[in-house]
């Protein structure tokens, strides 16, 4: 598989970031965090190209629409494609709980440096609410986002007792 | 026994200097560079970027286009569920409207009559110029819109945005097409503002909330809930005189409610008042030479637009519209900016 359609598949959430949806003050951290939950999948995802260096051109591009400092989606997108790289390969018997635990503790660690981050680019501490509403909903959507990604790797959803079946 | 049960696959111990870990660690510093550029307000940084929103932004404005209509449609549902409470409420308000416009009549009468015995001139009109919001820049740090008005309709860096409900925020950037605004709750927006009938001094700034917080008001200052906040002008970038939102809170914590919904803007128009603070930071590429808000070179006959006495501004139609308003005196900008 080539990174062409995990790539195309990001892009399309970048641009849905930058979209007027109208969402209270509060939920503006949500469409960034899917798309780095998006960009972990796919280098959790086995026998999925996914380079660390698109991750960060696509951060890059969600700073560039964003509006916000260049460089702060990069980061954390690579922050994402990194322990994405290093998660074990799911099979059959190890369903997506432990990839879900795993980017539950992503979104936090990328909530708090986001955080601690944005607080040092303003010299002043910045409203912490969204960001952790943002990274719980994230966690709360993430089956949803990997089962999307999982029928766009595979063009389908196959029925099994697990949520993906065999990957090959 | 550890390794079976980590998430994390067993990778072999290798030097940093391998090709793999040595671009890791580049794109990482990449990272940290631009953030470093893009803190200290580099200008290659702000130019490629304002670049490159321009290439994007017929894509934006093509998608944002399905989802605007979403809304629309969705708040008229949300209205039809609501009508026959939404007629009882417009009811009571058109009775108090009715009593309000006789009493508008009056001091309008007494107002031109006083102006008329202290031979007051009148102010230069506002020229302004309506486009759409296409992407809603908003995160963490920012609370921004794009619209579909730039440099080629006259739009430059610190003018005024205002929608039908009052003052939304100031241009931050602009391209050949498009502009950021920066929203009045952004963290970095500030506002010169008066209080009250009173017209008491203080400072309206965002932070990244819905409401605005009121700062640098006078030792002994307590205004009252409700009480209207409009624009100084102090800062001799915005005109004076436009409607921001009513005062919450209480004392020690005083809040600005804006009047605009800063969270759902679709239409908005850009106010072109050209002042000497903002010729020194945006020189326009042809100099101007005489009194405030000269008409952009693309604007044809300026069209009869924000008085309270005329229509409003066409929801769909009105995109880049350009046109005129009267004269903005602190009290007629709040009327016209009602619009």
């Amino acid at each position: 598989m080539t990174a062409a359609l995990p790539a195309l598949s990001v892009l399309f959430a970048v641009f849905a970031t930058a979209v007027p949806w109208g969402l209270p003050a509060d939920a503006t951290f949500i469409m960034p965090l899917v798309v780095v939950m998006m960009v972990f999948c796919w280098r959790a995802i086995p026998d999925t190209v996914f380079p660390p260096y698109l991750a960060m051109l696509l951060g890059l591009l969600t700073d560039i629409m964003s509006g916000g400092p260049l460089g702060f989606w990069a980061l954390m997108t690579l922050i994402a494609a990194t322990v994405g790289g290093r998660v074990a390969p799911l099979t059959d018997g190890q369903d997506s709980n432990r990839l879900w635990l795993v980017w539950a503790a992503v979104a936090g660690v990328v909530a708090s440096f986001g955080w601690l981050l944005a607080s040092l680019y303003f010299l002043r501490w910045i409203d912490w609410w969204p960001i952790a509403f943002g990274a719980l909903t994230s966690i709360v959507l993430f089956p949803v986002v990997l089962r999307g990604l999982v029928w766009i790797r595979r063009g389908r959803l196959r029925p099994g007792p697990t949520l993906y079946g065999r990957w090959s | 026994m550890r390794a079976d049960h980590s998430p994390f696959k067993p990778r072999p111990r290798r030097s940093w200097r391998a090709p793999g870990e040595l671009l890791n660690f580049t794109l990482y510093f990449l990272c940290a560079v631009l953030l470093v550029l893009s803190r200290i307000g580099h200008g290659a940084v702000a130019d490629a970027r304002d670049h490159f929103v321009d290439l994007t932004a017929p894509l934006l404005e093509a998608a944002s286009v399905p989802v605007i209509m979403g809304r629309h449609t969705l708040a008229r549902v949300r209205s039809y569920v609501g009508m026959v409470s939404e007629i009882d409420r417009l009811k009571a308000e058109n009775d108090e409207l009715k009593q309000w416009e006789w009493r508008a009549k009056l001091l309008e009468r007494n107002v031109a009559h006083l102006r008329s015995l202290l031979n007051a001139v009148d102010e230069p009109a506002l020229h302004f110029t309506t486009g759409s919001v296409i992407a809603d820049a908003r995160g963490p740090f920012v609370r921004s819109a794009l619209i579909n008005l730039g440099r080629d309709n006259g739009v430059r860096i610190g003018y005024a945005v205002i929608n039908g409900d009052g003052l939304v925020g100031r241009t931050v950037d602009a391209g050949a097409s498009v502009a950021r605004v920066l929203l009045l709750n952004d963290l970095n927006s500030r506002i010169p503002v008066l209080v009250g009938a009173a017209g008491m001094r203080a400072i309206a700034s965002g932070d990244n909330s819905a409401e605005l917080k009121l700062d640098f008001m006078p030792d002994g200052a307590s205004p009252y809930a409700g009480d209207e906040v409009y624009t100084s002008g102090s800062d001799g970038v915005l005109p004076r005189g436009l409607r921001v939102g009513v005062v919450t809170g209480s004392a020690g914590a005083f809040k600005v409610r804006t009047h605009a919904e800063l969270s759902s803007l679709d239409v908005v128009s850009v106010l072109f008042f050209d002042t000497p603070a903002l010729a020194s930071t945006d020189p326009p590429a042809v100099p101007v030479a005489g009194p405030l808000s000269p008409v952009p070179e693309d604007s044809k006959a300026p069209a009869p637009v924000p008085t309270a006495s005329i229509e409003p501004l066409p929801a769909d139609s009105a995109i880049k519209q350009v046109g005129a308003a009267d004269g903005v005196s602190p009290g007629e900008g709040m009327a016209q900016t009602q619009q």
